[in-house]
């Protein structure tokens, strides 16, 4: 390295920023100056989702409860929330391409020769940036997301040796739960971006040794040519200018195209339908797709390890050639470097287009999938409507807890009636106010009409089949037949003469 | 860069400066894009559901010229989230009936009743105020803040607000 790559800090010697230094370092003449400016475009991409997705975090909340609600509240009703939250989603895809073509870049100018370091980094980076995408997915807890931990979960879990527990240490129990989304938030805003910065500060700042690869005929800055005569052309567009230029380029395109097609959320993952057909982002099709032709837990291989080898081979590329196959081969790095590369590039591209024919094709897929983008346009219509925390309100405080319950029934409320409708119905069935908000009493409700033990058990099922209206809703998926019965066969027990216990 | 170490002649200076406009000028854009978007984004939510009216007491269980002292719960929505927030309020049957808000415009502290002194007593800086909720001593800067109230149906009603602390004249939040 020359010494004008250096900054003096008198004892601090600093070396200048390493992206700068190879954006200008140039190798190349005329259009590939342009082509090589992927460095500026990934570090734009990078900075855009540490900045979208440091507003996102202003409003969401990682639980099970309020992490749809948060994200709707961003999609709906916020000011420019609907355009931010876009261009983080999709940014996430478009920075895993852009990466994946640095690579290529700097395969293509020797870098794995040259500046081992940085090759190493930038692969880390695209592993990185894949794991931050994969633990965003389920950050937004829409039924989409909620069949993506799934598939997650259930490929960690067939990972052979570990699989079992590297399961329930990444549900942080031992079923998806709020526990799972807190886990997957703190990966995603936490752990990565970490390391994502350490790599980058790494590659910005950390001094190494480097040979110099750029060619005097390769010269994007036309330096150390002093033939070439110095032109306004020339010293307007340096390499740093190229890579800033390109990148501005590719964020106005981003911003089109988030402005034009919004970030997909769908209904709340709590009402999830079991014929729901669940689809990764861009940047995962391929391995959804492949995860189609391996049976079982073999799944797991060709979703975890495989391209976990893929990639400790590209890291291990530039000491290749200090290993046995260079008795097989002549060039082993730049041999091993370009079939990866290319066999990776053809088999995400093909699995990525079959994947997307194949939805096309088959009518059912089709028509399911068409339902469930209506029903995601629908929901995008739908006003946003603010969730009510739950106060410590007067039917769960100490105080109506002391109270005696003065035999309202035989017998005290089944466990899942505690659960699941004593907030509203009160603890003994007595009914709740909550400020203008009234819950009826199921007090006597047994003499009604249509209110017996098996009509209740309807109620609980599908409430709008006898035209009960929200806040009332199913819980046909939340409690058992057998939990179902046991709390109308107490509701039946509850009667109206005795005194309620609220003064 | 290299060729920047050498000092160079006046137009030498110039390019250069001009050769920095052009990627600054494309930073600075997008930066202004993402800033415009993020401002707008982040604008504290200003909530308005002061206008509901909240039953407090009915009229006829009011006597006497002591404060009574009531919840009221009123709902108030912060962005996302709806919450059911409970205030404490008094009533002066003395006073026509008149409700004042238990928060103390000094730092907002909820004060309360001290029947042996007559008086109502800030717990944390020792404001004191008088059985009408005017000011007798202490850090606050006025009196006790009255809510708007109203009888309907032989039910006293009120429409719980807050207002900003430590000044003289009395402003609602909001």
């Amino acid at each position: 390295m020359s010494a004008a790559e250096k900054i003096d800090f008198g004892d601090l010697k600093l070396a200048r920023p390493k992206p700068l230094a190879d954006a200008s370092d140039g190798g190349a003449t005329g259009w590939r100056c342009w082509v090589w400016t992927t460095t500026g475009i990934v570090l734009m991409l990078l900075f855009l989702q540490l900045i979208t997705g440091l507003l996102l975090a202003f409003y969401y909340v990682p639980s099970a409860d309020h992490a749809h609600t948060t994200v709707s509240f961003i999609e709906k009703a916020l000011p420019s929330g609907s355009w931010i939250r876009a261009l983080h989603h999709h940014g996430s895809q478009w920075l895993a391409l852009f990466l994946f073509l640095h690579l290529v870049e700097l395969f293509w100018r020797g870098a794995y020769r040259t500046m081992a370091t940085h090759w190493v980094g930038t692969v880390v980076l695209l592993a990185l940036v894949m794991a931050a995408g994969a633990t965003g997915y389920s950050l937004p807890w829409d039924v989409r997301a909620f069949f993506s931990t799934r598939v997650a979960e259930g490929i960690v879990n067939g990972l052979p040796l570990v699989g079992t527990s590297a399961r329930t240490w990444l549900l942080g129990s031992n079923e998806i739960s709020t526990l799972t989304v807190s886990r997957f938030f703190a990966l995603h805003v936490f752990v990565t971006p970490l390391l994502i910065l350490l790599v980058l500060g790494w590659q910005l700042f950390v001094r190494r040794p480097t040979r110099p690869y750029a060619t005097a005929e390769h010269d994007c800055e036309n330096r150390g040519q002093s033939t070439v005569k110095k032109t306004w052309r020339s010293s307007v567009l340096n390499q740093p200018t190229r890579n800033v230029l390109m990148a501005a380029v590719v964020f106005v395109l981003l911003a089109l195209f988030a402005y034009k097609f919004p970030a997909p959320l769908g209904p709340s993952a709590a009402n999830a339908a079991a014929d729901y057909l669940p689809r990764p982002g861009a940047q995962f099709l391929w391995l959804y797709q492949t995860l189609k032709y391996v049976p079982g837990a073999l799944g797991s291989l060709a979703g975890v390890v495989l391209p976990g080898l893929v990639l400790l081979t590209l890291v291990g590329l530039p000491w290749l050639d200090r290993t046995p196959l260079k008795l097989v081969m002549n060039h082993p790095r730049r041999n091993t470097g370009a079939a990866i590369l290319s066999l990776s590039l053809i088999f995400i591209a093909t699995m990525t287009l079959v994947s997307y024919v194949s939805d096309r094709r088959d009518p059912r897929t089709r028509q399911q999938l068409a339902r469930q983008a209506a029903e995601e346009a629908a929901f995008r219509q739908e006003p946003f409507v603010p969730a009510l925390l739950k106060e410590d309100d007067a039917a769960t405080s100490p105080a109506a807890l002391a109270l005696p319950s003065p035999g309202i029934s035989a017998t005290s409320p089944p466990a899942a009636y505690t659960k699941l409708c004593a907030t509203c119905h009160g603890t003994h069935g007595e009914g709740a106010r909550q400020g203008p908000l009234k819950f009826p009493s199921l007090l006597g409700v047994s003499e009604k009409p249509r209110r017996s033990v098996d009509d209740i058990i309807g109620i609980l099922n599908d409430p709008t089949a006898y035209k009960l209206e929200p806040p009332m809703k199913s819980f046909a998926t939340k409690l058992t037949d057998d939990e179902k019965r046991e709390i109308a066969n107490w509701i039946v027990t509850l009667k109206k003469t005795q005194q309620t216990i609220r003064p | 860069m290299r060729h920047h170490n050498s000092s160079g002649s006046a137009p030498d200076r110039s390019r250069r400066a001009f050769v920095l406009v052009l990627p600054l000028a494309a930073i600075g854009g997008m930066f202004a894009t993402i800033a415009t978007a993020a401002l707008r984004f982040l604008r504290p939510a200003v909530s308005a559901s002061r206008e509901k009216w909240i039953d407090v007491a009915s009229v006829a269980e009011l006597s006497g010229n002591k404060p009574v002292q009531r919840k009221v719960v009123a709902e108030e929505v912060a962005g996302w989230a709806r919450s059911l927030a409970e205030h404490s309020v008094y009533i002066l049957p003395g006073k026509n009936n008149q409700v004042l808000s238990a928060v103390c415009p000094h730092e907002g502290c909820e004060v309360s009743w001290r029947a042996d002194e007559n008086v109502f007593s800030c717990p944390c800086h020792d404001s004191n105020f008088a059985a009408d909720g005017s000011r007798i001593y202490g850090p606050a800067r006025r009196g006790l803040d009255p809510l708007p109230s109203r009888i309907t149906d032989g039910k006293l009603q009120v429409q719980y607000q807050s207002f900003v602390n430590n000044t003289q004249e009395r402003t609602p939040r909001g």
